[in-house]
């Protein structure tokens, strides 16, 4: 069995026999007890603040606190366990007044989030590297302001070596734009190629309207173009791959607030623990 | 139209000599000196006399009371020769690290860890007081003649240790030089007085080939000191005798090949996209008669096999390997099914062998081996390459690997890392939680750039691998980079470190950066020029920290793995996880 699936299965039975027992002690209280719920409230309440300290965790590497790996998959699987504690602590109905609507909205988002990120983080990388064109995320800029420049200068040079300026014209109209900045975000997130084979068409379209010389430009030109168009696919997804986290953090900040107001306004209302 | 041709001159032997300022009066007044005075002068090539060595490959260097010449476990390409006064050579156990300018290995304490939330400082690269302060037995010079590492206290030193001195007439560290191992003993100079010349590696190349004299004393130094010891830390020579053994050094063979300094002409070829296989130097040919036994003793060699109009590189040797036992032990065995060498094997960079002939290892080496110990015989099938032995899988690390990812490694000479940044490019979302980590453990700069190489799936970034063969070691005139004594990591000390760049110039993997450093407050440093104070940096593994790289430490998909490229079979285990 290979490392992966062993360590899946790891946590996934660890997840399955805590998910057993909480559900088990849950139904033993809640039949004795009507409190039931400041149990799976304070598990719930407690296992948000230790999901909340993974990031903090991130911040001080030098602190020998083991390997973020390991420290990730408890953060998903934990995450995950929150969801079960969150339906037994909310009877699995829909909250009735307001406060409790923003809460459950709130966790619903940090939970989506997460399984985004996660969806993302373990099958975009490989669409990255199929795709190749590797670069880092902070270079894109400056490729891109390479290529542009290198387009303009050889959309402007054809004009005096070919006494014709529709290259030139169609640089202005079709490709200026184009390499202005990172362009068909989401057709790169959703793997659609219709945008770049239509630059592509047209460019053939254009094709006979020049002769020998500025075809051997435009051909280059067409190099150029899907460079960008390989470069703007790493921008979309790498973005992606980052921007997901901000909203996953900062809306768990605000969860967690939310939560601490919960408990106050619910021991406040209920005059304390008994 | 006209064209304009650049015309240069054809690049020559000694276009940069060792030292600019060595004088035709100095070349006379070596001449006259031994060993060269007894020099035959007829033997030498017209186009490199024997003047013209001592010229361009050698300096006269003046050593001051304490200085340091050499030091244990530095790796030198030069030799010295004792011109006049004295030099001590510290006998084992040597001196402390700390004396020798380099820096004491020691990991933080659980408090210090927890105090860095604390106490790191805001601006990048702020070196404190502490971490520039030399040890106070030793003392850091530099200048334009040079830099050196001073003893402090002499006499104590002499007292407190047992020490050989060398005086007028000796050679030291030609075996270091030639065969690219560390120096073996600290060497320091006595008086004001010791006048040193230190002949680069060339020279001394080219002095062995034409003096038969210097050729044999080498020689015979290197047979007595070393060659013994190597040999009976290889199993198949364990069970000699000792007149065995004798028999087996007398008629062992020994060559380097390759370029010592390698990294420079690799980067330009690299740089020129012209590096290629085919052009490598062949220690062995696929099909030759197996002539001995190729013992690998420092370096790297590239063993491959003829595949369709090329070669596949099945494996690449590092110091320690054998070639032509298995050919030679089947032969011995079955001389009528004599079989010739099955593979090819090629310098990469440089390689420095041993090479036991085989009529030695018929008469004298394989009758005293077990014969479960010998390796298997060839069969038929194997030769007609319709079957794939154990032996030959074992070896064919491409089979493993991969055999694109197998020549990425060699071509690129990644095979040198003992600790190569690996990361899987399926896993690894681009997130730079290694880069801050990074840059959080070490003031506030990260020691590597996410960036490098790729051959499907597996990037190899730019980043120290601390090399097997560290050639950045190589050349630093004040030994601040070192290997630490617990992990064996290459470490630059940042106390004795000047800033000469020259460990940054040699690495081939572009690893080591120059950086300005700045005060506790945040201002750079200057020296009294107001020119930036500039160091070397690097990744050291984390070794002060507890728990190991933070890099590795902190990717959250397991993406970044430190990998020993002379361990494939781990690296395909990770692989195929």
């Amino acid at each position: 069995m290979k490392g992966f699936v062993r360590r899946r299965l790891l946590w996934v039975s660890l997840l399955v026999a805590a998910t057993v027992s909480v559900a088990s002690v849950y139904t033993l209280w809640a039949g004795a007890t009507t409190r039931a719920a400041y149990l799976t409230g304070w598990l719930l309440f407690g296992v948000m603040v230790v999901l909340t300290g993974y990031n903090w965790f991130k911040k001080i590497p030098y602190l020998p606190l083991g390997r973020s790996e390991v420290w990730l998959q408890f953060h998903i699987y934990a995450g995950l366990f929150t969801g079960v504690l969150f339906l037994l602590h909310v009877k699995g109905q829909w909250p009735t007044g307001w406060f409790e609507i923003v809460l459950t909205c709130l966790y619903g988002v940090v939970m989506i989030s997460g399984v985004v990120g996660l969806f993302i983080s373990r099958g975009w990388p490989k669409r990255l590297t199929a795709r190749g064109g590797e670069v880092p995320f902070d270079r894109i800029p400056i490729i891109r302001r390479e290529l542009r420049e290198r387009a303009e200068a050889m959309a402007l040079a054809v004009v005096a070596e070919a006494k014709s300026a529709t290259i030139a014209e169609f640089y202005a109209r079709r490709l200026q734009d184009f390499f202005a900045g990172s362009r068909h975000f989401l057709s790169h997130l959703f793997e659609i190629r219709q945008p770049l084979n239509a630059l592509v068409h047209e460019f053939n379209e254009l094709n006979r309207f020049l002769n020998e010389q500025e075809r051997k430009v435009a051909d280059q030109l067409v190099a150029l173009v899907r460079q960008k168009d390989g470069l703007d696919y790493q921008h979309a997804l790498q973005l992606t791959l980052r921007l997901w986290l901000f909203i996953h953090i900062p809306v768990t900040y605000s969860l967690m607030l939310w939560a601490v107001a919960h408990i106050i306004l619910v021991y406040g209302f209920s005059a304390g623990a008994r | 139209m006209d064209t304009v041709h650049f015309v240069i001159d054809k690049p020559q032997r000694w276009d940069s000599s060792f030292d600019p300022d060595m004088s035709e009066a100095d070349v006379t007044r070596l001449m006259a000196l031994r060993p060269f005075s007894e020099m035959d002068l007829e033997k030498f090539s017209k186009r490199t006399p024997l003047s013209g060595i001592l010229k361009n490959d050698a300096r006269i260097r003046r050593f001051k009371n304490g200085e340091i010449i050499v030091r244990a476990g530095d790796y030198g390409s030069s030799a010295f020769l004792v011109l006049s006064g004295h030099a001590r050579v510290v006998l084992n156990p040597g001196l402390p690290a700390s004396m020798l300018g380099r820096r004491k290995s020691q990991r933080k304490g659980l408090f210090e860890i927890v105090a860095q939330l604390w106490t790191n400082p805001r601006d990048p690269e702020v070196r404190t007081e502490a971490e520039l302060e030399q040890d106070s037995g030793v003392k850091a010079r530099s200048g334009s003649k040079g830099a050196g590492v001073f003893l402090q206290d002499v006499p104590r030193i002499l007292d407190e240790h047992k020490t050989a001195t060398m005086s007028a007439g000796d050679f030291f560290g030609e075996i270091a030089a030639l065969s690219r191992t560390s120096r073996t003993a600290t060497i320091f100079a006595v008086g004001d007085a010791t006048e040193l010349l230190e002949i680069r590696w060339q020279g001394l190349r080219d002095l062995l080939r034409f003096d038969v004299h210097l050729r044999h004393h080498i020689d015979r130094i290197y047979r007595e000191r070393t060659l013994a010891t190597h040999l009976r830390e290889i199993p198949i020579f364990k069970r000699l005798s000792d007149e065995q053994l004798k028999r087996v050094i007398e008629q062992t063979q020994f060559g380097t090949y390759g370029d010592y300094d390698w990294s420079g002409d690799y980067k330009r070829l690299a740089k020129e996209g012209k590096h290629s296989p085919e052009k490598e130097t062949i220690i062995a040919q696929e099909g030759d008669y197996p002539n001995g036994v190729v013992l690998i003793r420092s370096g790297f060699a590239r063993l491959s096999q003829k595949f369709g109009h090329g070669h596949r590189t099945l494996n690449y040797l590092g110091a320690g390997c054998e070639f032509g036992l298995r050919e030679i032990a089947h032969n011995w065995r079955h001389p009528a099914d004599a079989v010739p060498f099955q593979q090819t094997l090629r310098v990469i960079g440089y390689t420095h062998v041993i090479v036991v002939p085989t009529a030695v290892m018929e008469e004298v080496v394989l009758p005293t081996v077990a014969e479960s110990a010998l390796p298997p015989i060839f069969t038929p099938g194997e030769l007609a390459e319709t079957e794939v032995s154990e032996t030959t899988r074992t070896l064919d690390a491409g089979a493993k690997i991969g055999p694109e990812l197998m020549e990425f490694l060699t071509e690129n000479r990644f095979f040198n890392g003992s600790s190569t940044m690996v990361i899987d490019l399926e896993r690894c979302t681009r997130c730079d939680d290694c880069v801050r980590a990074c840059a959080t453990t070490n003031e506030g700069n990260p020691r590597f750039l996410r960036h490098g190489q790729i051959s499907g799936r597996i990037m190899v970034a730019n980043s120290c691998m601390h090399c097997a063969d560290p050639v950045c070691l190589i050349g630093c005139p004040t030994g601040a980079i070192h290997r630490g004594q617990v992990g064996g990591e290459v470490i630059v000390n940042q106390a004795t470190c000047i800033g000469c760049s020259i460990c940054s110039n040699n690495c081939p993997y572009e690893a080591i950066r120059m950086v300005e450093i700045r005060e506790e407050d945040g201002a750079f440093m200057v020296d009294k020029d107001m020119r930036p104070i500039v160091k070397a940096t690097k990744c050291d593994k984390c070794s002060d920290q507890i728990g190991g790289p933070a890099c590795e430490r902190s990717c959250p998909h397991g993406a970044l793995k430190r990998m020993d490229m002379n361990n494939l079979d781990a690296f395909a285990k990770w692989l195929h996880r």
